[in-house]
Protein backbone atom coordinates (compact mmCIF):
# COMPACT_ATOMS: atom_id res chain seq x y z
CA UNK A 1 0.00 0.00 0.00
CA UNK A 2 2.79 2.28 0.44
CA UNK A 3 4.64 4.19 -2.49
CA UNK A 4 8.41 3.36 -1.73
CA UNK A 5 9.90 6.16 -2.79
CA UNK A 6 7.70 8.97 -0.84
CA UNK A 7 8.44 6.91 2.03
CA UNK A 8 12.12 6.88 2.01
CA UNK A 9 12.23 10.82 2.25
CA UNK A 10 10.42 11.15 5.34
CA UNK A 11 11.91 8.30 7.22
CA UNK A 12 14.34 10.21 9.22
CA UNK A 13 12.17 12.67 10.03
CA UNK A 14 9.70 10.26 11.72
CA UNK A 15 12.47 8.16 12.82
CA UNK A 16 13.59 11.20 15.20
CA UNK A 17 9.46 11.53 16.20
CA UNK A 18 9.46 8.12 17.02
CA UNK A 19 12.66 8.38 19.06
CA UNK A 20 11.27 10.75 21.13
CA UNK A 21 7.88 8.93 21.44
CA UNK A 22 9.14 5.76 23.13
CA UNK A 23 8.42 7.10 26.00
CA UNK A 24 4.48 7.38 25.23
CA UNK A 25 4.58 3.83 23.37
CA UNK A 26 5.21 2.19 26.17
CA UNK A 27 3.07 3.91 28.73
CA UNK A 28 0.48 2.94 26.38
CA UNK A 29 1.66 -0.83 26.25
CA UNK A 30 2.06 -0.90 30.18
CA UNK A 31 -2.09 -1.57 31.09
CA UNK A 32 -2.37 -4.57 28.06
CA UNK A 33 1.44 -5.95 29.49
CA UNK A 34 0.26 -6.04 32.84
CA UNK A 35 -3.17 -7.62 32.69
CA UNK A 36 -0.95 -10.15 30.66
CA UNK A 37 1.59 -11.01 33.25
CA UNK A 38 -1.55 -11.40 35.61
CA UNK A 39 -4.13 -13.11 33.87
CA UNK A 40 -1.81 -14.85 31.38
CA UNK A 41 1.91 -15.38 31.79
CA UNK A 42 1.76 -15.96 35.44
CA UNK A 43 -0.59 -18.00 35.88
CA UNK A 44 -0.04 -20.58 32.92
CA UNK A 45 3.81 -20.81 34.32
CA UNK A 46 2.07 -21.28 38.02
CA UNK A 47 -0.36 -24.07 36.79
CA UNK A 48 2.36 -25.94 34.62
CA UNK A 49 4.65 -26.06 37.92
CA UNK A 50 2.20 -26.45 40.75
CA UNK A 51 0.29 -29.26 38.67
CA UNK A 52 4.05 -31.28 39.98
CA UNK A 53 3.04 -30.37 43.59
CA UNK A 54 1.05 -31.34 46.12
CA UNK A 55 -0.41 -27.97 47.64
CA UNK A 56 -3.83 -27.31 49.43
CA UNK A 57 -3.32 -23.12 48.68
CA UNK A 58 -2.62 -22.22 52.69
CA UNK A 59 0.86 -23.94 53.06
CA UNK A 60 3.27 -23.95 50.30
CA UNK A 61 3.55 -26.20 47.51
CA UNK A 62 5.60 -29.26 48.10
CA UNK A 63 6.91 -31.50 45.24
CA UNK A 64 5.66 -34.46 44.34
CA UNK A 65 6.88 -35.19 41.16
CA UNK A 66 3.98 -36.63 39.24
CA UNK A 67 1.50 -37.74 41.42
CA UNK A 68 -0.90 -35.88 40.03
CA UNK A 69 -1.10 -37.09 37.33
CA UNK A 70 -0.62 -40.73 38.02
CA UNK A 71 -3.73 -39.87 40.44
CA UNK A 72 -5.38 -38.20 37.61
CA UNK A 73 -4.88 -41.13 34.97
CA UNK A 74 -5.97 -43.65 37.60
CA UNK A 75 -9.23 -41.74 38.50
CA UNK A 76 -11.87 -43.20 36.62
CA UNK A 77 -14.21 -39.65 36.21
CA UNK A 78 -10.62 -38.17 34.56
CA UNK A 79 -10.66 -41.00 32.06
CA UNK A 80 -14.51 -40.79 31.25
CA UNK A 81 -13.89 -36.53 31.06
CA UNK A 82 -11.47 -37.61 28.56
CA UNK A 83 -13.35 -40.09 26.92
CA UNK A 84 -16.35 -37.80 26.61
CA UNK A 85 -14.39 -34.41 25.88
CA UNK A 86 -13.21 -37.16 22.54
CA UNK A 87 -16.61 -37.72 21.70
CA UNK A 88 -17.92 -34.66 22.02
CA UNK A 89 -15.25 -33.22 19.80
CA UNK A 90 -16.47 -35.84 17.14
CA UNK A 91 -19.59 -34.60 17.52
CA UNK A 92 -18.82 -31.23 17.08
CA UNK A 93 -16.35 -31.54 14.30
CA UNK A 94 -19.09 -33.45 12.52
CA UNK A 95 -22.12 -32.79 13.31
CA UNK A 96 -22.62 -29.42 14.62
CA UNK A 97 -20.20 -28.34 12.09
CA UNK A 98 -21.95 -29.93 9.52
CA UNK A 99 -25.27 -28.44 10.52
CA UNK A 100 -23.65 -25.25 10.59
CA UNK A 101 -22.18 -24.96 7.41
CA UNK A 102 -25.63 -26.99 5.55
CA UNK A 103 -27.33 -24.02 7.32
CA UNK A 104 -25.42 -21.32 5.68
CA UNK A 105 -25.68 -23.16 2.41
CA UNK A 106 -29.46 -22.89 2.65
CA UNK A 107 -29.08 -19.29 3.68
CA UNK A 108 -26.55 -18.35 0.71
CA UNK A 109 -30.01 -19.76 -1.77
CA UNK A 110 -32.02 -16.53 -0.15
CA UNK A 111 -34.86 -18.70 0.13
CA UNK A 112 -37.66 -16.24 1.55
CA UNK A 113 -37.02 -15.47 5.08
CA UNK A 114 -33.40 -16.13 5.59
CA UNK A 115 -32.60 -12.82 7.20
CA UNK A 116 -34.98 -12.72 9.92
CA UNK A 117 -33.80 -17.13 10.03
CA UNK A 118 -30.11 -15.84 10.47
CA UNK A 119 -31.21 -12.98 13.41
CA UNK A 120 -33.21 -15.53 14.68
CA UNK A 121 -30.60 -18.40 15.30
CA UNK A 122 -28.09 -16.14 16.62
CA UNK A 123 -30.27 -15.25 20.00
CA UNK A 124 -29.54 -19.30 21.48
CA UNK A 125 -26.11 -17.59 21.30
CA UNK A 126 -25.88 -13.89 22.67
CA UNK A 127 -28.08 -15.34 25.92
CA UNK A 128 -26.30 -16.67 29.00
CA UNK A 129 -25.16 -20.55 28.39
CA UNK A 130 -26.52 -20.73 31.96
CA UNK A 131 -30.07 -19.53 31.46
CA UNK A 132 -30.11 -21.89 28.27
CA UNK A 133 -28.69 -25.54 29.98
CA UNK A 134 -31.43 -24.20 32.66
CA UNK A 135 -34.11 -24.29 29.65
CA UNK A 136 -32.99 -27.20 28.58
CA UNK A 137 -33.84 -28.80 32.12
CA UNK A 138 -36.71 -28.05 31.53
CA UNK A 139 -37.32 -29.17 28.07
CA UNK A 140 -36.35 -32.66 29.04
CA UNK A 141 -38.17 -32.88 32.09
CA UNK A 142 -40.04 -36.09 32.32
CA UNK A 143 -43.05 -34.47 33.82
CA UNK A 144 -43.56 -30.87 32.06
CA UNK A 145 -41.37 -31.00 29.75
CA UNK A 146 -41.81 -30.48 25.83
CA UNK A 147 -39.76 -33.61 24.24
CA UNK A 148 -41.42 -36.37 26.36
CA UNK A 149 -44.97 -34.47 26.26
CA UNK A 150 -44.33 -34.53 22.14
CA UNK A 151 -43.22 -38.56 22.51
CA UNK A 152 -45.73 -39.49 25.19
CA UNK A 153 -48.53 -38.14 21.74
CA UNK A 154 -46.73 -40.96 19.86
CA UNK A 155 -46.16 -43.56 22.70
CA UNK A 156 -47.64 -42.91 26.21
CA UNK A 157 -45.56 -44.99 28.29
CA UNK A 158 -42.16 -42.91 27.26
CA UNK A 159 -40.82 -41.87 30.82
CA UNK A 160 -37.15 -40.91 30.40
CA UNK A 161 -35.45 -38.67 32.93
CA UNK A 162 -33.43 -37.50 30.67
CA UNK A 163 -30.39 -35.74 32.86
CA UNK A 164 -30.67 -37.85 35.37
CA UNK A 165 -30.48 -41.81 33.54
CA UNK A 166 -27.36 -43.37 32.04
CA UNK A 167 -27.14 -43.65 29.00
CA UNK A 168 -29.39 -40.53 27.97
CA UNK A 169 -27.26 -37.72 30.09
CA UNK A 170 -24.69 -37.57 27.62
CA UNK A 171 -27.15 -37.64 24.52
CA UNK A 172 -29.22 -34.70 27.17
CA UNK A 173 -26.16 -32.79 27.33
CA UNK A 174 -25.32 -33.20 23.84
CA UNK A 175 -28.46 -31.65 22.44
CA UNK A 176 -28.22 -28.77 24.39
CA UNK A 177 -25.65 -27.49 22.19
CA UNK A 178 -25.47 -30.10 19.20
CA UNK A 179 -27.83 -27.74 17.03
CA UNK A 180 -26.71 -24.45 17.81
CA UNK A 181 -24.26 -23.77 14.96
CA UNK A 182 -24.85 -20.15 14.30
CA UNK A 183 -21.65 -19.24 14.39
CA UNK A 184 -20.59 -21.59 12.37
CA UNK A 185 -23.21 -20.56 9.70
CA UNK A 186 -21.74 -17.09 10.10
CA UNK A 187 -18.32 -17.77 9.37
CA UNK A 188 -19.12 -20.37 6.06
CA UNK A 189 -21.81 -17.82 4.92
CA UNK A 190 -19.23 -15.06 4.80
CA UNK A 191 -16.82 -17.24 2.86
CA UNK A 192 -19.48 -18.06 0.52
CA UNK A 193 -20.46 -14.77 -0.34
CA UNK A 194 -16.78 -14.30 -1.12
CA UNK A 195 -16.84 -17.09 -3.69
CA UNK A 196 -16.73 -14.86 -7.19
CA UNK A 197 -19.96 -14.41 -9.18
CA UNK A 198 -17.79 -15.75 -12.45
CA UNK A 199 -17.11 -18.86 -10.49
CA UNK A 200 -20.60 -20.48 -10.92
CA UNK A 201 -21.35 -18.94 -14.27
CA UNK A 202 -17.72 -20.67 -16.13
CA UNK A 203 -19.39 -23.40 -13.84
CA UNK A 204 -22.84 -23.88 -15.33
CA UNK A 205 -21.28 -23.02 -19.11
CA UNK A 206 -19.05 -26.21 -18.58
CA UNK A 207 -22.35 -28.15 -17.81
CA UNK A 208 -21.39 -28.51 -13.97
CA UNK A 209 -25.04 -29.31 -12.05
CA UNK A 210 -25.65 -27.60 -8.80
CA UNK A 211 -24.54 -30.83 -6.59
CA UNK A 212 -20.99 -30.63 -8.50
CA UNK A 213 -20.66 -27.17 -7.95
CA UNK A 214 -21.12 -27.54 -4.05
CA UNK A 215 -18.82 -30.43 -3.76
CA UNK A 216 -16.15 -29.41 -5.78
CA UNK A 217 -16.01 -25.63 -5.81
CA UNK A 218 -17.96 -24.26 -2.65
CA UNK A 219 -17.08 -27.14 -0.41
CA UNK A 220 -13.60 -26.95 -1.19
CA UNK A 221 -13.36 -22.95 -1.34
CA UNK A 222 -15.03 -22.80 2.09
CA UNK A 223 -12.16 -24.96 3.47
CA UNK A 224 -10.79 -22.23 5.78
CA UNK A 225 -13.87 -21.33 7.05
CA UNK A 226 -14.99 -24.79 8.03
CA UNK A 227 -11.49 -25.33 9.35
CA UNK A 228 -12.25 -21.84 11.84
CA UNK A 229 -15.66 -23.58 12.42
CA UNK A 230 -14.14 -26.74 13.57
CA UNK A 231 -11.47 -25.51 15.57
CA UNK A 232 -14.16 -23.30 17.89
CA UNK A 233 -17.02 -25.60 18.26
CA UNK A 234 -13.72 -27.86 19.62
CA UNK A 235 -12.40 -25.26 21.99
CA UNK A 236 -15.83 -24.54 23.09
CA UNK A 237 -16.04 -28.13 24.31
CA UNK A 238 -13.00 -27.86 26.23
CA UNK A 239 -14.42 -24.65 27.62
CA UNK A 240 -17.94 -26.24 28.31
CA UNK A 241 -19.08 -25.61 31.81
CA UNK A 242 -22.37 -24.34 32.53
CA UNK A 243 -24.40 -27.36 30.08
CA UNK A 244 -22.79 -29.95 32.57
CA UNK A 245 -22.36 -27.59 35.68
CA UNK A 246 -25.91 -26.85 35.47
CA UNK A 247 -27.92 -29.92 34.16
CA UNK A 248 -26.01 -33.79 35.42
CA UNK A 249 -23.35 -31.76 37.39
CA UNK A 250 -21.02 -35.16 35.41
CA UNK A 251 -23.39 -37.54 36.65
CA UNK A 252 -25.09 -40.25 36.41
CA UNK A 253 -22.07 -41.79 38.06
CA UNK A 254 -19.41 -39.69 35.87
CA UNK A 255 -21.29 -40.28 32.61
CA UNK A 256 -21.09 -36.79 31.63
CA UNK A 257 -17.58 -35.86 33.68
CA UNK A 258 -15.94 -33.13 32.02
CA UNK A 259 -12.20 -31.70 32.46
CA UNK A 260 -13.62 -28.14 33.70
CA UNK A 261 -15.87 -30.13 36.57
CA UNK A 262 -12.97 -31.97 37.90
CA UNK A 263 -10.90 -29.03 38.15
CA UNK A 264 -13.72 -26.74 39.91
CA UNK A 265 -14.23 -29.45 42.29
CA UNK A 266 -9.99 -29.63 42.88
CA UNK A 267 -10.11 -25.96 43.95
CA UNK A 268 -13.27 -26.59 46.35
CA UNK A 269 -11.51 -29.52 47.41
CA UNK A 270 -8.37 -27.15 48.08
CA UNK A 271 -6.42 -29.76 45.77
CA UNK A 272 -4.53 -26.74 43.76
CA UNK A 273 -1.57 -29.40 42.48
CA UNK A 274 -4.22 -31.96 41.60
CA UNK A 275 -6.59 -28.94 39.68
CA UNK A 276 -3.47 -27.24 38.18
CA UNK A 277 -2.65 -30.94 36.26
CA UNK A 278 -6.40 -30.70 35.22
CA UNK A 279 -5.54 -27.46 33.83
CA UNK A 280 -2.24 -28.55 32.08
CA UNK A 281 -4.18 -31.22 30.34
CA UNK A 282 -6.83 -28.67 29.20
CA UNK A 283 -3.83 -26.50 27.99
CA UNK A 284 -2.12 -29.35 25.71
CA UNK A 285 -5.38 -30.97 24.70
CA UNK A 286 -5.89 -27.57 23.24
CA UNK A 287 -2.73 -26.84 21.38
CA UNK A 288 -3.22 -30.74 19.90
CA UNK A 289 -6.69 -29.55 18.70
CA UNK A 290 -5.30 -26.37 16.87
CA UNK A 291 -2.13 -28.46 15.44
CA UNK A 292 -4.26 -31.18 14.01
CA UNK A 293 -7.13 -28.76 12.57
CA UNK A 294 -4.59 -26.68 10.89
CA UNK A 295 -2.91 -29.28 9.20
CA UNK A 296 -6.07 -31.19 8.22
CA UNK A 297 -7.53 -28.03 7.08
CA UNK A 298 -4.77 -26.92 4.84
CA UNK A 299 -5.55 -23.32 6.55
CA UNK A 300 -2.25 -21.72 6.19
CA UNK A 301 -2.60 -22.00 2.54
CA UNK A 302 -4.36 -19.03 0.07
CA UNK A 303 -6.80 -19.91 -2.89
CA UNK A 304 -7.42 -16.61 -5.04
CA UNK B 1 -36.13 -30.83 -13.99
CA UNK B 2 -39.66 -28.98 -12.22
CA UNK B 3 -40.18 -31.14 -9.61
CA UNK B 4 -36.37 -31.41 -8.80
CA UNK B 5 -36.76 -27.53 -8.05
CA UNK B 6 -39.81 -27.83 -5.76
CA UNK B 7 -37.70 -30.22 -3.82
CA UNK B 8 -34.82 -28.11 -3.46
CA UNK B 9 -37.42 -25.65 -2.37
CA UNK B 10 -39.32 -27.94 0.37
CA UNK B 11 -35.95 -28.47 1.53
CA UNK B 12 -34.38 -24.92 1.75
CA UNK B 13 -37.95 -24.21 3.92
CA UNK B 14 -37.81 -27.31 5.88
CA UNK B 15 -34.12 -26.40 7.11
CA UNK B 16 -35.07 -22.35 7.77
CA UNK B 17 -38.25 -23.90 9.48
CA UNK B 18 -35.84 -26.32 11.46
CA UNK B 19 -33.54 -23.53 12.50
CA UNK B 20 -36.55 -21.23 13.84
CA UNK B 21 -37.90 -23.50 15.96
CA UNK B 22 -34.99 -24.66 18.00
CA UNK B 23 -33.92 -21.20 18.23
CA UNK B 24 -37.22 -19.29 19.13
CA UNK B 25 -39.59 -21.96 20.42
CA UNK B 26 -37.44 -23.13 24.04
CA UNK B 27 -37.30 -19.36 24.21
CA UNK B 28 -41.33 -18.65 23.37
CA UNK B 29 -42.12 -21.80 25.66
CA UNK B 30 -40.50 -20.32 28.53
CA UNK B 31 -41.94 -17.14 28.61
CA UNK B 32 -45.75 -18.62 28.34
CA UNK B 33 -45.22 -20.85 30.87
CA UNK B 34 -44.26 -17.89 33.37
CA UNK B 35 -47.77 -16.84 32.93
CA UNK B 36 -49.24 -19.94 34.11
CA UNK B 37 -50.03 -21.95 37.20
CA UNK B 38 -47.75 -24.66 38.58
CA UNK B 39 -51.00 -26.89 37.84
CA UNK B 40 -51.46 -25.67 34.18
CA UNK B 41 -47.80 -26.45 33.94
CA UNK B 42 -48.09 -30.47 34.74
CA UNK B 43 -51.51 -30.39 33.11
CA UNK B 44 -50.82 -29.69 29.87
CA UNK B 45 -47.04 -28.41 29.22
CA UNK B 46 -48.16 -27.37 25.98
CA UNK B 47 -51.21 -25.13 26.28
CA UNK B 48 -51.33 -21.47 26.53
CA UNK B 49 -51.98 -20.06 30.00
CA UNK B 50 -55.77 -19.77 31.03
CA UNK B 51 -55.18 -15.94 32.36
CA UNK B 52 -52.24 -13.22 31.99
CA UNK B 53 -51.39 -12.32 35.50
CA UNK B 54 -48.01 -10.62 36.64
CA UNK B 55 -48.52 -11.70 40.11
CA UNK B 56 -45.52 -14.03 39.94
CA UNK B 57 -43.18 -11.20 38.61
CA UNK B 58 -44.41 -8.91 41.35
CA UNK B 59 -43.52 -10.98 43.85
CA UNK B 60 -40.40 -12.35 41.99
CA UNK B 61 -39.35 -8.28 42.41
CA UNK B 62 -40.67 -8.20 45.84
CA UNK B 63 -38.50 -11.13 47.35
CA UNK B 64 -35.42 -10.67 45.18
CA UNK B 65 -33.09 -8.15 44.60
CA UNK B 66 -33.30 -8.39 40.58
CA UNK B 67 -32.42 -4.60 39.81
CA UNK B 68 -28.90 -5.28 42.34
CA UNK B 69 -28.44 -8.50 40.23
CA UNK B 70 -28.71 -6.56 36.85
CA UNK B 71 -26.40 -3.76 37.94
CA UNK B 72 -24.17 -5.99 39.13
CA UNK B 73 -24.41 -7.61 35.85
CA UNK B 74 -24.24 -4.30 34.27
CA UNK B 75 -21.74 -3.01 36.23
CA UNK B 76 -19.25 -6.33 35.88
CA UNK B 77 -19.76 -6.25 32.01
CA UNK B 78 -20.22 -2.57 31.00
CA UNK B 79 -17.10 -0.80 33.36
CA UNK B 80 -15.04 -4.50 32.04
CA UNK B 81 -15.75 -3.74 28.53
CA UNK B 82 -15.32 -0.07 28.57
CA UNK B 83 -12.02 0.05 30.26
CA UNK B 84 -10.40 -2.86 28.27
CA UNK B 85 -11.75 -1.15 24.87
CA UNK B 86 -9.18 1.66 26.40
CA UNK B 87 -6.77 -0.64 27.42
CA UNK B 88 -6.29 -2.78 24.18
CA UNK B 89 -6.73 0.36 21.81
CA UNK B 90 -3.79 2.01 23.26
CA UNK B 91 -1.68 -1.55 22.83
CA UNK B 92 -3.00 -2.04 19.45
CA UNK B 93 -2.16 1.53 18.54
CA UNK B 94 1.51 2.01 18.96
CA UNK B 95 1.96 -2.18 17.92
CA UNK B 96 -0.01 -0.35 14.64
CA UNK B 97 1.83 2.63 14.21
CA UNK B 98 5.10 2.67 15.52
CA UNK B 99 8.17 0.45 15.57
CA UNK B 100 9.95 0.18 18.45
CA UNK B 101 12.03 -2.65 20.00
CA UNK B 102 9.95 -5.53 21.02
CA UNK B 103 7.09 -4.94 18.87
CA UNK B 104 6.67 -8.02 16.43
CA UNK B 105 7.17 -10.24 19.97
CA UNK B 106 4.51 -8.46 21.95
CA UNK B 107 2.46 -8.63 19.57
CA UNK B 108 2.30 -12.38 19.38
CA UNK B 109 2.40 -12.82 22.97
CA UNK B 110 -0.81 -10.62 23.21
CA UNK B 111 -2.59 -12.38 20.61
CA UNK B 112 -1.18 -15.91 20.88
CA UNK B 113 -3.27 -15.65 24.83
CA UNK B 114 -6.42 -16.95 22.51
CA UNK B 115 -4.90 -20.30 22.55
CA UNK B 116 -4.96 -20.48 25.98
CA UNK B 117 -8.45 -22.48 27.47
CA UNK B 118 -9.49 -19.73 30.33
CA UNK B 119 -10.62 -22.47 32.39
CA UNK B 120 -7.18 -24.03 32.84
CA UNK B 121 -5.63 -21.10 34.43
CA UNK B 122 -8.80 -20.77 36.70
CA UNK B 123 -6.46 -21.65 40.20
CA UNK B 124 -4.09 -18.85 39.66
CA UNK B 125 -6.64 -16.13 39.03
CA UNK B 126 -9.06 -17.51 41.89
CA UNK B 127 -5.86 -16.90 44.49
CA UNK B 128 -4.80 -13.49 43.03
CA UNK B 129 -8.56 -12.37 43.14
CA UNK B 130 -8.30 -13.46 47.11
CA UNK B 131 -5.16 -11.74 47.44
CA UNK B 132 -6.16 -9.42 46.33
CA UNK B 133 -9.04 -8.78 48.95
CA UNK B 134 -11.47 -8.94 46.17
CA UNK B 135 -13.36 -12.44 46.49
CA UNK B 136 -16.99 -11.86 46.98
CA UNK B 137 -17.04 -8.39 45.48
CA UNK B 138 -18.13 -7.86 42.28
CA UNK B 139 -15.38 -5.66 41.66
CA UNK B 140 -13.22 -8.93 41.58
CA UNK B 141 -15.17 -10.22 38.90
CA UNK B 142 -15.11 -7.11 36.58
CA UNK B 143 -11.20 -7.12 37.69
CA UNK B 144 -11.10 -10.42 35.84
CA UNK B 145 -13.42 -9.95 33.19
CA UNK B 146 -10.59 -7.21 31.99
CA UNK B 147 -8.54 -9.92 30.85
CA UNK B 148 -10.87 -11.53 28.38
CA UNK B 149 -11.19 -11.10 24.87
CA UNK B 150 -7.53 -9.77 25.11
CA UNK B 151 -6.14 -11.39 21.67
CA UNK B 152 -9.64 -10.76 20.01
CA UNK B 153 -9.86 -7.27 20.63
CA UNK B 154 -6.05 -6.41 20.02
CA UNK B 155 -6.27 -8.18 16.54
CA UNK B 156 -9.30 -6.55 15.44
CA UNK B 157 -7.86 -2.98 16.64
CA UNK B 158 -4.96 -3.03 15.21
CA UNK B 159 -6.66 -3.99 11.78
CA UNK B 160 -8.48 -0.63 12.42
CA UNK B 161 -5.69 1.20 13.11
CA UNK B 162 -3.57 0.55 10.43
CA UNK B 163 -6.26 1.63 8.08
CA UNK B 164 -5.80 5.12 9.70
CA UNK B 165 -3.46 6.96 6.66
CA UNK B 166 -0.56 7.88 8.72
CA UNK B 167 -0.24 11.80 6.54
CA UNK B 168 -3.47 12.31 8.96
CA UNK B 169 -1.07 11.32 11.80
CA UNK B 170 1.47 13.59 10.58
CA UNK B 171 -0.56 16.79 9.67
CA UNK B 172 -1.73 16.56 13.23
CA UNK B 173 1.75 16.79 14.30
CA UNK B 174 2.26 19.53 12.23
CA UNK B 175 0.09 21.28 13.92
CA UNK B 176 1.04 20.65 16.63
CA UNK B 177 -0.90 17.95 18.37
CA UNK B 178 1.06 15.91 21.18
CA UNK B 179 0.74 11.99 21.27
CA UNK B 180 -2.05 11.21 23.44
CA UNK B 181 -3.79 13.78 21.37
CA UNK B 182 -3.10 12.34 17.90
CA UNK B 183 -4.44 9.11 19.58
CA UNK B 184 -7.34 10.46 20.88
CA UNK B 185 -8.62 12.95 18.33
CA UNK B 186 -7.38 11.43 15.34
CA UNK B 187 -7.35 7.95 15.06
CA UNK B 188 -9.53 6.71 18.09
CA UNK B 189 -12.54 8.19 15.63
CA UNK B 190 -11.65 6.64 12.59
CA UNK B 191 -11.84 3.02 14.03
CA UNK B 192 -15.50 3.11 15.41
CA UNK B 193 -16.02 0.25 13.37
CA UNK B 194 -13.35 -1.77 15.42
CA UNK B 195 -13.97 -0.50 18.57
CA UNK B 196 -18.08 -1.39 18.20
CA UNK B 197 -16.94 -5.26 17.09
CA UNK B 198 -14.36 -5.72 20.03
CA UNK B 199 -17.11 -4.31 22.11
CA UNK B 200 -20.22 -5.99 21.43
CA UNK B 201 -17.83 -9.13 21.62
CA UNK B 202 -16.49 -7.97 24.80
CA UNK B 203 -20.00 -7.31 26.42
CA UNK B 204 -21.94 -10.18 25.42
CA UNK B 205 -19.10 -12.37 26.88
CA UNK B 206 -18.69 -11.17 29.82
CA UNK B 207 -22.99 -10.70 30.71
CA UNK B 208 -23.17 -13.76 30.19
CA UNK B 209 -20.24 -15.24 31.94
CA UNK B 210 -21.16 -17.55 34.93
CA UNK B 211 -18.14 -19.19 35.29
CA UNK B 212 -15.80 -17.45 36.72
CA UNK B 213 -18.50 -15.34 38.36
CA UNK B 214 -19.76 -18.48 39.95
CA UNK B 215 -16.35 -19.21 41.66
CA UNK B 216 -15.27 -15.83 42.85
CA UNK B 217 -18.80 -14.62 44.31
CA UNK B 218 -20.48 -16.17 47.18
CA UNK B 219 -23.55 -13.21 48.74
CA UNK B 220 -26.67 -12.60 47.16
CA UNK B 221 -25.36 -8.77 46.77
CA UNK B 222 -23.07 -9.47 44.60
CA UNK B 223 -24.55 -12.04 42.13
CA UNK B 224 -24.89 -11.28 38.63
CA UNK B 225 -28.33 -12.11 36.61
CA UNK B 226 -26.70 -15.64 35.73
CA UNK B 227 -25.84 -16.73 39.27
CA UNK B 228 -28.75 -15.56 40.28
CA UNK B 229 -30.58 -17.60 38.15
CA UNK B 230 -28.47 -20.82 39.44
CA UNK B 231 -29.45 -20.43 42.53
CA UNK B 232 -33.49 -19.54 41.53
CA UNK B 233 -33.65 -23.37 40.61
CA UNK B 234 -32.31 -25.05 43.97
CA UNK B 235 -34.78 -22.39 45.80
CA UNK B 236 -37.82 -22.77 44.00
CA UNK B 237 -37.35 -26.38 43.50
CA UNK B 238 -41.00 -27.24 42.68
CA UNK B 239 -42.33 -23.84 42.22
CA UNK B 240 -42.53 -24.07 38.04
CA UNK B 241 -44.07 -20.93 37.20
CA UNK B 242 -41.60 -19.15 39.48
CA UNK B 243 -38.71 -20.63 37.68
CA UNK B 244 -40.26 -19.99 34.10
CA UNK B 245 -40.73 -16.20 35.33
CA UNK B 246 -36.90 -15.97 36.73
CA UNK B 247 -35.85 -17.04 33.40
CA UNK B 248 -37.89 -14.77 31.58
CA UNK B 249 -36.39 -11.94 33.54
CA UNK B 250 -33.06 -13.35 33.14
CA UNK B 251 -33.09 -13.81 29.91
CA UNK B 252 -34.94 -10.57 28.42
CA UNK B 253 -32.38 -8.12 29.26
CA UNK B 254 -30.08 -9.99 27.16
CA UNK B 255 -32.35 -10.26 23.96
CA UNK B 256 -33.62 -7.21 24.15
CA UNK B 257 -29.91 -5.59 23.68
CA UNK B 258 -29.94 -8.11 20.59
CA UNK B 259 -32.67 -7.17 19.13
CA UNK B 260 -31.67 -3.20 19.31
CA UNK B 261 -28.53 -4.00 17.56
CA UNK B 262 -29.27 -7.17 15.46
CA UNK B 263 -26.98 -6.66 12.36
CA UNK B 264 -24.08 -5.58 14.69
CA UNK B 265 -24.28 -8.32 16.53
CA UNK B 266 -24.32 -10.83 13.50
CA UNK B 267 -21.51 -8.63 11.76
CA UNK B 268 -18.92 -8.76 15.31
CA UNK B 269 -19.54 -12.45 15.75
CA UNK B 270 -18.46 -13.24 12.12
CA UNK B 271 -15.43 -11.20 12.44
CA UNK B 272 -14.60 -12.76 15.29
CA UNK B 273 -15.14 -16.40 14.01
CA UNK B 274 -13.00 -15.47 10.60
CA UNK B 275 -10.19 -14.40 12.86
CA UNK B 276 -10.10 -17.24 15.31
Amino acid sequence: MNIPHKRTGRRSHISRMRRSNYKWIYLFLLPTFVIFVLFYAAPIVQVFVTSFTSWDGFNPPEFSGLRNYINLFSNNGFLMSLKNLFFWCLVAATLHVGFGTLVAFVLYQKPRGWKATRAVFMIPNVISAAAWAMIYRFIFNNDFGVLNNIIRGVNPEFNVQWFYQSPWAFWAVTLTWLFYAVIVTLVVLGDLMNIPQELGEAARLDGATGWQFIRHIQLPLCRSAIGTSVICSLTARIAMYEQISLTTAGGPGNDTMSLSILLVNGILDYRYGYANAVGVVMFLIGLLILAVVNKLFRMDESDY
Amino acid sequence: MILKKGMTRIFLYAVEAFVLVISAFPLLWVIVSAFKTNGEILSDPLALPSSISLDTFAHLFDTYNFPVYFLNSLLAAGVSTVVSLLFYSMGAYVIAKFNFPGRRLLYILFTITLLVPAHSKTQPIFSLVMQLGLYDNIWGVTFVYLSMGMAMSIFILKAGFMAVPKTLDEAAIVDGAGFVRVFLRINLPLVKNALTTAGILMFLNNWNEYYFASLLTVSDSQRTLPIALAFFTSEFSYNYTQLFSALTVVILPGIILYALAQEKVQASVATAGIKG
